[in-house]
């Protein structure tokens, strides 16, 4: 099964071993990773994505709608049960399939900006990652160990959501949406960290 | 042991589509004639890799087929879009960039979704 992950850690270094660790598992052939990118909230409350220095064409397109993505991952039933760290967000089912929340399509950017404050909190990073799983166990354990906390919503659900339907956003008509452009396929750690991680 | 080449080749494939959206990023990631340079070595990039999927395909499953098949498609299209990005400058450049680093990153999603239709077949398989 595909599903979108959010993975928040309350240390940036914590956040990078959680991106290896996915990634590791996609090597062992436990999962197959899509996309990951590594997100920062400041004490400010800004949102900032790890990315390359794009060409001035793509920069205005890196980063937006982060805050709305992690949001939409949460939903409202993350907002009910998301304080429990290291647990996965609608797990207890056990099954693959029944482990993925089915939530109401949250949908409205303002909505999932409001979700997304409280399960990125100031301070904190979160591994956002596409990936295609047959069971959530492998990345709910590891995760857990790292003391992450595992969001986790069907990969088609947030495809529906109105909020894809934002054509301005793409980098280029009908091929990407904006989750697709910065998640990276492969382990992307940047060469510098940002001065409000130290 | 056929087991083991099969997966040895679409790794491959998966590991160049991988390595073509890396080296795109980061041409992009540069400015002006450097990032043209960058760009130049692109499109036999991509046509390695449509030669990496041409030798793996027959060896797969339906699905991861057909997801090679869409991969080998935008890989075509990476590789023209940063030909003509070479030759153009300007406005015309950025958007041959944007449209080579969508589509390089189109077949790297393809590929991954061949890897995982693979691994799925194979868990299934060995569920039984």
């Amino acid at each position: 099964m595909r599903n979108y992950i959010a993975v928040v850690f309350d240390d940036t270094n914590k956040a990078y071993e959680g991106l290896h660790a996915i990634w590791q598992l996609d090597t062992d052939g436990a999962i197959t990773v899509h996309g990951t990118t590594v997100v920062h909230r400041n004490d400010w409350g800004e949102y900032q994505v790890d990315s390359k220095d794009t060409h001035p064409a793509l920069a205005t397109a890196v980063g937006v709608g982060v805050g709305a993505l992690i949001g939409a991952l949460a939903g409202p039933a993350g907002a009910a049960v998301g304080a429990a760290r290291g647990a996965a967000i609608g797990a207890a089912s056990g099954g693959a399939v029944g482990a993925v929340a089915d939530l109401n399509r949250a949908d409205t950017r303002d909505e999932s900006r409001y979700e997304t404050a409280w399960v990125l909190g100031a301070g904190q990073s979160a591994v956002i990652g596409d990936v295609s799983e047959d069971s959530t166990f492998s990345i709910d354990e590891r995760m857990r160990r790292l003391g992450g906390t595992v969001y986790r919503r069907a990969w088609s659900a947030v495809r529906d959501d109105k909020w894809f339907d934002d054509r301005s956003l793409y980098p280029y008509d009908g091929y990407l949406s904006p989750y697709d452009y910065y998640l990276y396929p492969y382990e992307y750690v940047p060469p510098y960290s940002p001065w409000w991680a130290y | 042991m056929q087991d083991t080449q099969v997966k040895d080749a679409i790794d491959q494939v998966r590991s160049a589509t991988q390595q073509l959206h890396k080296a795109i990023s980061d041409a992009a990631a540069k400015r002006g004639g450097a990032a043209k340079a960058d760009l130049q070595a692109v499109p036999q990039m991509a046509k390695a890799a449509v030669d990496s999927i041409k030798g793996s395909m027959a060896t797969q499953n339906e699905t991861a087929k057909k997801r090679l098949s869409e991969a080998r498609t935008y890989l075509e299209a990476a590789g023209k879009h940063a030909a003509d990005g070479v030759k153009s400058s300007g406005k015309e450049f950025q958007t041959a960039v944007r449209q080579t680093i969508a589509d390089a990153r189109a077949a790297a999603q393809k590929v991954s979704e061949a890897v995982a239709a693979k691994r799925t077949a194979a868990g299934a398989t060995s569920a039984k």
